[in-house]
């Protein structure tokens, strides 16, 4: 019992750093309609800029300021160089799906050009586990948990009350119709673009953290992990794919723990096609809707 | 420079079978799928532990056996046929777009880590190794003659994968899996099952990426994961949207461009100092960006796919349910 309580608490780790990946994904794809196949590399440039950060003396608070910043431009840079030009054409889905793969494969190798295509250590004094009711949990572990519980809220704070908030959902539900009612659709969509950059960088930077090591495909791997959980949660929907990921992040802690660590991106994926072809929807489709999609 | 140029030639020729594999699925059925290096891949591999015998400590993996290796190429594309039937049985049944592309990722990387991973299989990230020369002990060559040998194997194969596939193109299978492309709804209107249709291009796409695979295996002597990170789809695909996406003759075109013309020209790049992989990132960054631009400007690729003419001037406009018309009744058994 005391053994499973302990991999909860990690799992409680995992869910965090995938929330937020998945939040992020899951903002791109509300307002463009485009599954962002160059999702990972945010988190990716995320980690190199706090790492650059960390090499010159900075401290946790710069690194993960840096690494917001530098995932917010990347994505700003994706949606406005790519993605709009896209959609804007009326280029489908699927074509568009495509294309961010096409980034995402020439994000991975400028990285692999300017720092080489080995694991770099990221390495932050850690501070001792400490007990926190059952579980055990080191500094950057909570500080990890924390930053993502105050970044949800404040997210949520964004989506619920603000004037931009609200231009978000209704462009996310329909953007015709939210142009017609004079919100200008592009813009929405590239602030929603630099805001989920923002986090989804931030979310690199606390996974290079938690892991200790990165590298330019590190990003595209936990991508996989953040589809899955952004699938099961229900694609463009921000309170489903919160629940999505903290679902994965556990479930995925406990395989790791109990079955096998080195199967753990194809445990992911067992769940994601079950998902998809059992309910492709999303697990919590049905009832009443939230005013958070 | 000639052995240079056989080198070159055989590689060109082997990717040139692959991707023509990959555009029966993507080209004609429409489906972007994901997976197809798996069946390379499991097309290679098979080759490898079908032809060069028992395993030897520390390696392992299964069969080890010492077939002869046109056999081996045959029964490894029959299994890549068999995986490709099992994922595409489950994924095209209702998934389409996005998340059809989703599922065989998921497929591959399941593939891939089990692979490397479970080292009983294929001898986990170390892969099978040893296969040399094959067919060169039969014939009598020597180690230079033969290189010219498998050039000429490998063309060989290419040039009956072209008439099969020049031949299916104008088959009615071949228009009904345009048709399907164009719209599947007006194709099921004309008595087609598109489930069943959709999965035999599937199987027979792999197929052919297993015997392109299993040549790949004849070529490399040895196959591990390094090999086949599932990148390399992508690498496919861009020489298919260059050359001509459902174009028989693009697609050569294409994997002559992106594949052969790209890794020559980026071959005699100065070596930069601490950076052994600078080519081959240059070349990836290069395959992304023609892919976005070519998806951005020019979708049809340089050859572009020959369209069926609508004859009649009353049904102008819907290709799709001239295309199914042309292609006659249906051909699938089984329930409509």
């Amino acid at each position: 019992m005391h053994e499973a309580l302990l991999t909860l608490g990690f799992g409680l780790v995992a869910a965090a750093i995938l929330s937020l990946s998945a939040l992020a994904f899951t903002l791109e794809y509300s307002v463009t309609n485009v599954a962002n196949l160059s999702h990972g590399e945010i988190l990716t440039v995320g980690a190199y800029c706090a790492y650059l950060v960390q090499q010159h003396g900075g401290g946790v608070i710069l690194s993960g300021l840096a690494a917001a910043a530098g995932g917010g431009l990347l994505a700003l840079a994706v949606h406005n160089g790519v993605v709009d030009r896209f959609v804007r054409r009326g280029i489908g889905g699927l074509p568009t799906f495509i294309a961010t793969l096409g980034v995402s494969l020439v994000i991975q190798n400028v990285l692999v050009i300017i720092f080489g295509a080995s694991n770099l250590g990221y390495a932050v004094p850690q501070g001792a586990p400490r007990t926190v009711g059952p579980f055990l949990w080191t500094d950057t572990e909570i500080q990890i948990m924390v930053s993502t519980v105050v970044i949800t809220v404040l997210l949520y704070v964004i989506i619920v009350h603000t004037r931009f908030g609200k231009s978000l959902r209704a462009v996310s539900q329909n953007r015709s119709l939210a142009r017609v009612s004079g919100i200008n659709a592009n813009r929405v969509a590239a602030l929603t673009w630099l805001l989920a950059g923002l986090i989804g960088g931030y979310a690199g930077f606390i996974l290079a953290e938690s892991v200790g090591t990165f590298s330019p495909y590190s990003g595209f791997s936990f991508f996989l992990i953040t589809l899955t959980a952004a699938v099961a949660g229900g694609l463009g929907r921000a309170v489903g794919t919160l629940a999505g990921g903290i679902i994965v992040g556990i479930a995925l802690e406990f395989f790791g723990g109990y079955v096998s660590a080195s199967y753990n991106l194809a445990f992911a994926f067992a769940i994601l096609s079950l998902v998809i072809l059992v309910r492709p929807r999303g697990l919590f489709v049905g009832g009443r809707r939230s005013v958070f999609e | 420079m000639i052995d240079y140029l056989v080198t070159v030639l055989t590689e060109g020729s082997i990717f040139a079978i692959m991707a023509l594999g990959l555009n029966i699925v993507w080209g004609w059925s429409g489906d972007f799928d994901l997976a197809f290096y798996g069946y390379v891949a499991l097309g290679a591999y098979m080759t490898l532990v079908l032809t060069v015998g028992p395993a030897t400590n520390p390696t392992t993996y299964i069969l080890g056996l010492t077939l002869p290796f046109p056999l081996a190429v045959a029964l490894a594309v029959v299994s890549a046929m068999v995986l490709a039937l099992i994922v595409g049985a489950i994924a095209l049944r209702h998934l389409r777009g996005i998340y059809f592309s989703i599922v065989t990722l998921g497929a591959v990387y399941v593939l891939y880590v089990v692979t490397g991973q479970y080292v009983p299989l294929f001898n986990g990230y170390n892969g099978v190794s040893g296969l040399f020369d094959p067919m060169g002990d039969v014939l009598g060559l020597d180690y230079s003659s033969y290189s010219f040998f498998y050039l000429g194997l490998c063309i060989a194969v290419l040039i009956i994968v072209l008439l099969l596939t020049t031949r299916l193109n104008g088959s009615r299978f071949g228009l009904a899996l345009r048709s399907l492309r164009e719209d599947e709804r007006a194709a099921a209107a004309f008595g087609r099952d598109i489930y069943v249709t959709k999965l035999k291009a599937y199987v027979l796409g792999a197929g052919l990426g297993g015997l392109g695979g299993a040549l790949y295996a004849g070529y490399l002597t040895a196959f591990n994961p390094s090999a086949w990170s599932p990148v390399e789809t992508i690498i496919l695909y861009a020489a298919i949207l260059v050359g001509g996406r459902g174009s028989t003759r693009g697609v050569v075109l294409g994997v002559a461009v992106m594949v052969m013309g790209l890794q020559e020209a980026t071959r005699y790049l100065p070596e930069i100092a601490n950076q052994p992989s600078f080519a081959p990132a240059l070349r990836l960054i290069i395959t992304g960006v023609v892919l976005v631009l070519f998806i951005r400007f020019r979708p049809q690729g340089i050859l572009p796919e020959r369209r069926f003419r609508d004859k009649d001037p009353a049904g102008k406009g819907d290709a799709a349910a001239v295309e199914a018309m042309v292609a006659g009744p249906k051909l699938d058994t089984g329930a409509a």
